[in-house]
């Protein structure tokens, strides 16, 4: 079965139009003859829409000679293929040959029928009109649901990945064999600065939380972590308007080789030398064992 | 045929306009309409309820009638000379004429609060005949435009047209 596409909906309602090219025609007669519940609906709504855009042209009647025309032609043209197939489907239709109601004369209809009221005419179009309006309605309203639970779907799914995201980042400040640095400003860095650094020795994972780093204008703080008593760079700290920054670092070294966290103050962009700081060294933390 | 009356009178108001939409001629419009009701009336198997409502199926007869009589070249000649269908009389009976003046009213209300380009494709497709490509042709847009706002079209008028509209 070939699989239902967008674009075989525009086709449905071309279709429902009478307005598909042949070649596309033959593509939607295929994508139907394999079934799709889709288009079957999509084409049931289009065709009901498109008595809308036959409705717009309403207004004028003909003349009523025409009822009498039409009415010879058919009687002179017999009673066809049984004409019963489609009265079914006429809302309030009589089957042909039930008990005739007294004619009422001065309204052109031929003898023996019973006229009608226009309004009594009307009113099986219009309900019958509702009905599809009806079912278009909640077709349309099926289909915008349908997106916005598939849009809901997704930011389900997005949320999930940023709480699996936040679960991965907290576990390893909850970590049983997690070890702790608290960095303290040294002489050359500003008093306020605080920062602690959680290192989780199984998943070598490290999360640092920063206060109070204010940057001074084009200067970058940059944070290291000394490995075998060698600094190695852990990358920039872009803090917040508040001095506030979250650093989340995936392996940061093995545990045993792990001594000390350290933010020096470099030149925008970082230190020139990626081996280790040219700026002073702000803050200083020895990491707990 | 008692019933073909009956339905004569329930169906032919949303017929012959259609009709004389395409055709622009009443003579030609009724000739429409009378062919569509002998079509119906001889072969009324050929309606399949899975492919739309009666009130669909006998519209698709109508103006199937009326564009075969229009693209006949002299039916064309005598449409194309004239600017505007035939002045229509008014209906003898003012009830009829509010409902379906009540009709028309609020689904050409609905078509004018279309996009203009979906309203026209509309338009185009349903009372000219022409096919997708045809329209995409004639309007120089690209043809997966054209078929975007016939469902956008399509769609927009189902949602402006609610239930209560019509009861």
């Amino acid at each position: 079965m070939s699989e239902h596409r967008q674009e075989y909906i525009d086709l449905c309602a071309a279709w429902a139009l009478g307005s598909l090219d042949a070649a596309d025609r033959r593509t939607l007669d295929q994508h139907l003859a394999e079934g799709c519940a889709e288009c079957a609906a999509a084409m049931e709504e289009f065709s009901a829409a498109t008595v809308m855009v036959a409705a717009s042209a309403a207004g004028a009647l003909p003349r009523p000679a025409l009822k009498d025309r039409v009415l010879a032609a058919a009687q002179a043209a017999g009673t066809g293929d049984g004409s019963g197939a489609w009265l079914k489907a006429v809302p309030g239709a009589r089957p042909a040959g039930a008990a005739p109601a007294p004619p009422r004369a001065g309204r052109g209809d031929a003898p023996g029928l019973r006229p009608r009221p226009a309004w009594t005419t009307w009113l099986p179009v219009a309900a019958a009109a509702a009905l599809a309006v009806t079912s278009g309605v909640l077709w349309i309203r099926a289909r915008q649901l349908g997106e916005s639970l598939a849009s809901s779907r997704k930011q389900v799914a997005q949320l999930e990945q940023r709480m699996s995201e936040e679960e991965k980042w907290s576990a390893v400040l909850r970590a049983t064999g997690a070890r702790v640095s608290l960095l303290e400003p040294t002489t050359e860095g500003d008093a306020r600065l605080r920062a602690r650094a959680t290192y989780d020795p199984a998943t070598r994972r490290a999360v640092v939380v920063f206060e109070n780093l204010y940057k001074p204008n084009d200067r970058d703080y940059q944070l290291w972590v000394i490995k075998d008593g060698v600094p190695a760079s852990l990358g920039l700290i872009r803090a917040d308007e508040d001095g506030r920054a979250t650093l989340r670092l995936e392996n940061v070294g093995d545990s045993i080789a792990l001594s000390a966290f350290a933010v020096s103050l470099e030149p925008k962009g970082g230190s020139p030398n990626p081996a280790a700081p040219t700026g002073p060294v702000v803050m200083l933390g020895k990491l707990s064992t | 045929m008692r019933s073909l009356s009956e339905l004569f009178d329930r169906y032919t108001p949303l017929m012959y306009p259609v009709a004389l939409r395409i055709l622009r001629s009443r003579a030609d419009a009724e000739d429409a309409v009378q062919d569509a009701w002998l079509q119906v009336w001889r072969r009324s198997a050929s309606y399949d309820p899975r492919r739309g409502t009666v009130v669909a199926w006998l519209l698709t007869v109508v103006r199937t009638r009326a564009l075969d009589r229009y693209r006949s070249v002299a039916s064309r000649n005598r449409a194309e000379s004239r600017v505007d269908p035939e002045p229509v009389t008014a209906p003898e009976d003012p009830t009829q004429e509010a409902a379906h003046v009540q009709l028309s009213a609020r689904v050409r209300a609905a078509m004018a609060a279309l996009a203009p380009q979906q309203r026209q494709v509309l338009e185009i497709a349903y009372f000219h005949g022409l096919s997708q490509s045809e329209i995409a042709k004639q309007l120089n847009a690209p043809l997966g435009t054209v078929k975007s706002w016939t469902r956008q079209g399509l769609m927009r008028l189902r949602e402006l047209l609610p239930q209560e509209e019509w009861v």
